[in-house]
């Protein structure tokens, strides 16, 4: 039986109470999605009312301090320039493996098997945990090192973006319509030129706030640093030892019993927060000035 | 047809006639176009072995547990990484004297993953019993009910809420949701709930020196259900985001044929529901997938105890926030090991959820989108 015949039956002898019932429904469902914009502006709201009175310049500029010491709790510098050095090794290898595998499957796909597994693979790796990502760091990077480093922390950050980027490029190649393709390759272009000079820019804005989402993605990872950077209290940039990284420290200063280190943790959540905001504000923007563009 | 999780059309814009093109250009040109082909073909090869890996890689680490604890990890309630020694007893649980001291014995290290398993099945479906009402009444207000000028915004929000980082909504529930639960809400369910048959909710039995008492479930606000609560907060997005995306998706007849019949405002809202019954699953299997994985969150409100306990309100212990708990600390070769081997379930867990998610949207999808 198909759904509208059963509506249908149903609505017949319509009365009093299926219409009381239909409006009740209604207002629920309308109730439902302000619940979720009343979540959001709680949480919200709690990191601005707590964490904004905390942020200070000290928090970009210092080291922490131990407990005791002059000037406790310092700052999460060591922890911003971690992820700093995370962020650029894991882009380093996750955006040109992303990119590319987003170009084979928008513009090579037809010719290929493996177009479509590697199209499932990408929306399935998209949704692993993270900290299983991280465990197959810890197999393959500090385990034979012998102990913790941030090319491990920077590898699981890679494996997190790529199938986010990939994804977001192979979307924003489709949307470029196929005559620019055909007027390339008319002119006598090779292929790959088509893409890189003609099909890419043409995608461009696209393609960056892509880059730009699976960044602040892995930028607010924590799981997969666990046991891979570890984190650290020193201020180094040596990938080579355990990294430091924004969420890791807040992480532990949350958790742990102090109340100051707890007022600057959510002063570092309220930080990372903004940054996700404002990179989700401009791809919203970009996203739409694209599609104009393009279309 | 806007629909994110949709395979792309069979349709490929690359162009057919690039291959009779090629006699025309340099040498030159030629390489760089056959080197670029293949690195764009060695990065999804590359992208595709990252999975085999994650599987490899997991298994093969595991192999010590696995062939330890064989089946008997998946159903063994007992999680203890050392050895420990008790005071022995006899089976009428008196102590047992030996040379006129207390006789002790050392239980070997056992590792049996059913507490975990249950923690992530009963966290998630709870988050789910949470998640997918309002995630579905939210969808229907953004496809039915709103206007384009509030549901931007409201969409907007939506997929803010979604990349929020996930320690964001731990920190908030480990200092608003838990003290809020602990010294609120739990006592005042206890006051109203504690009525008999709902005993087993507040109360526990615990072997104290061989006799077990049942005492009142001392209310921590870390427990079962705040673990549930934000994790449904966290799969709030996507499940909204994908079934707004799925009900879009109900051709427009669908709804005007019943509206046509006279049927009323829910009766056509559930005629669309039952339509897109198939997406819909998809996005609460995304949303379950989702639930299972998460890690930091849980990890920070849940209580960490590895102990199956039938009430939701106490602490318990999810697959992956015991590996955040335990796995930096592991010492032992088999602890690693098993650690490794509730990984590798985890893993093959949302591989599952995950693949027949995406079955499920993308089919829905293609079928409501040709005539029935």
């Amino acid at each position: 039986m198909s759904a509208p015949e059963k509506a249908g039956r149903k609505a017949r002898p319509r009365r009093t109470s299926s219409r009381v019932l239909s409006t009740t429904l209604k207002y629920l469902c309308s109730a439902s999605a302000f619940l979720i914009s009343g979540i959001l502006l709680a949480v919200i709201g709690y990191f601005v009312s707590i964490g904004g009175s905390a942020i200070n310049w000290q928090l970009f500029s210092e080291l922490p301090q131990a407990r005791g010491m002059e000037g406790y709790p310092g700052g999460m510098l060591n922890a911003i320039l971690g992820t700093c050095v995370l962020l650029v090794l894991a882009s380093v290898v996750g955006i040109p493996v992303g990119i590319l595998t987003g170009i084979f499957l928008s513009e090579y796909g037809s010719e290929s098997r493996i177009a479509a597994p590697a199209r499932f693979v990408c929306d399935v790796l998209a949704g692993v945990p993270s900290i299983v990502v991280g465990i197959l760091g810890y197999e393959l990077l500090v385990v034979p090192i012998g102990h913790y480093n941030g090319y491990a922390g920077a590898f699981a950050l890679a494996i997190v973006m790529i199938p986010i980027v990939a994804r977001s490029t192979e979307e924003m190649l489709r949307l470029v319509p196929n005559t620019i393709r055909e007027a390339s390759i008319a002119l006598g272009a090779t292929r790959a030129h088509t893409i890189m000079k003609v099909v890419l820019p043409a995608a461009t804005g696209g393609v960056v706030t892509g880059v730009m989402l699976a960044m602040a993605r892995v930028a607010s990872e924590t799981a997969p640093l666990l046991f891979t950077a570890l984190g650290s209290r020193l201020l180094t940039l040596d990938p080579s030892q355990p990294l430091p990284s924004l969420t890791v420290h807040i992480f532990n200063q949350a958790t742990g019993p102090y109340r100051e280190e707890q007022t600057q943790a959510w002063a570092g959540m309220l930080i990372l927060i903004l940054l996700v905001f404002v990179l989700n504000l401009a791809v919203r923007f970009s996203l739409r000035k694209s599609t104009l563009k393009l279309g | 047809m806007a629909l994110e999780t949709a395979t792309p059309p069979a349709t490929d814009p690359a162009p057919a006639p690039a291959r009779r093109r090629r006699t025309r250009v340099s040498g030159k040109g030629r390489a760089w176009d056959a080197i670029f082909a293949g690195l764009a073909r060695g990065s999804t090869v590359l992208t595709l072995l990252i999975l085999a890996a994650l599987v490899a890689v997991l298994f093969e680490s595991a192999v010590p547990s696995i062939r330890e604890n064989g089946a008997k990890f998946l159903v063994s309630s007992e999680w203890r990484p050392n050895e420990r020694e008790v005071q022995k007893r006899d089976a009428a649980g008196h102590l047992v004297m030996e040379d006129g001291e207390v006789a002790t014995e050392t239980l070997p290290a056992e590792f049996g993953a059913l507490p975990v398993i249950w923690g992530t099945a009963a966290s998630s479906l709870l988050a789910l019993l949470f998640a997918v009402p309002i995630g579905f009444g939210a969808a229907l207000f953004l496809v039915r009910i709103c206007k384009p000028r509030l549901g931007g915004p409201l969409s907007f929000l939506i997929e803010f809420l979604a990349a929020v980082p996930s320690i964001a909504y731990g920190m908030w529930g480990l200092m608003v949701l838990a003290p809020l639960l602990q010294d609120h809400i739990e006592p005042f369910l206890r006051s109203v709930l504690d009525v008999p048959g709902l005993h087993w909710l507040f109360h526990e039995t615990i072997q104290v020196g061989g006799e077990s008492i049942t005492r009142v479930l001392p209310l921590s606000g870390r427990d079962m259900l705040c673990g549930g609560l934000v994790l449904g907060i966290m799969i709030l997005p996507i499940v909204t985001a994908i079934s707004r995306d799925v009900l879009r998706a109900v051709p427009r007849e669908q709804i005007e044929g019943s509206l046509a019949l006279g049927a009323t405002w829910w009766q056509s809202s559930w005629a669309m529901l039952r339509y897109s019954r198939a997406g819909l699953l998809g996005a609460v299997l995304l949303g379950l997938a989702r639930a299972a994985g998460e890690t930091m969150a849980v990890t920070m409100v849940i209580g960490n105890n590895n102990q199956i306990k039938a009430s939701i309100f106490a602490p318990a212990q999810t697959m992956s926030s015991l590996l955040a708990n335990e796995f930096a600390e592991a010492t032992t070769e088999l602890h690693r090991a098993a650690l490794i081997e509730i990984a590798l379930v985890l893993l093959l867990m949302s591989l599952a959820f995950n693949i027949s998610a995406r079955m499920l949207v993308t089919g829905g999808a293609t079928k409501s989108g040709g005539r029935r």
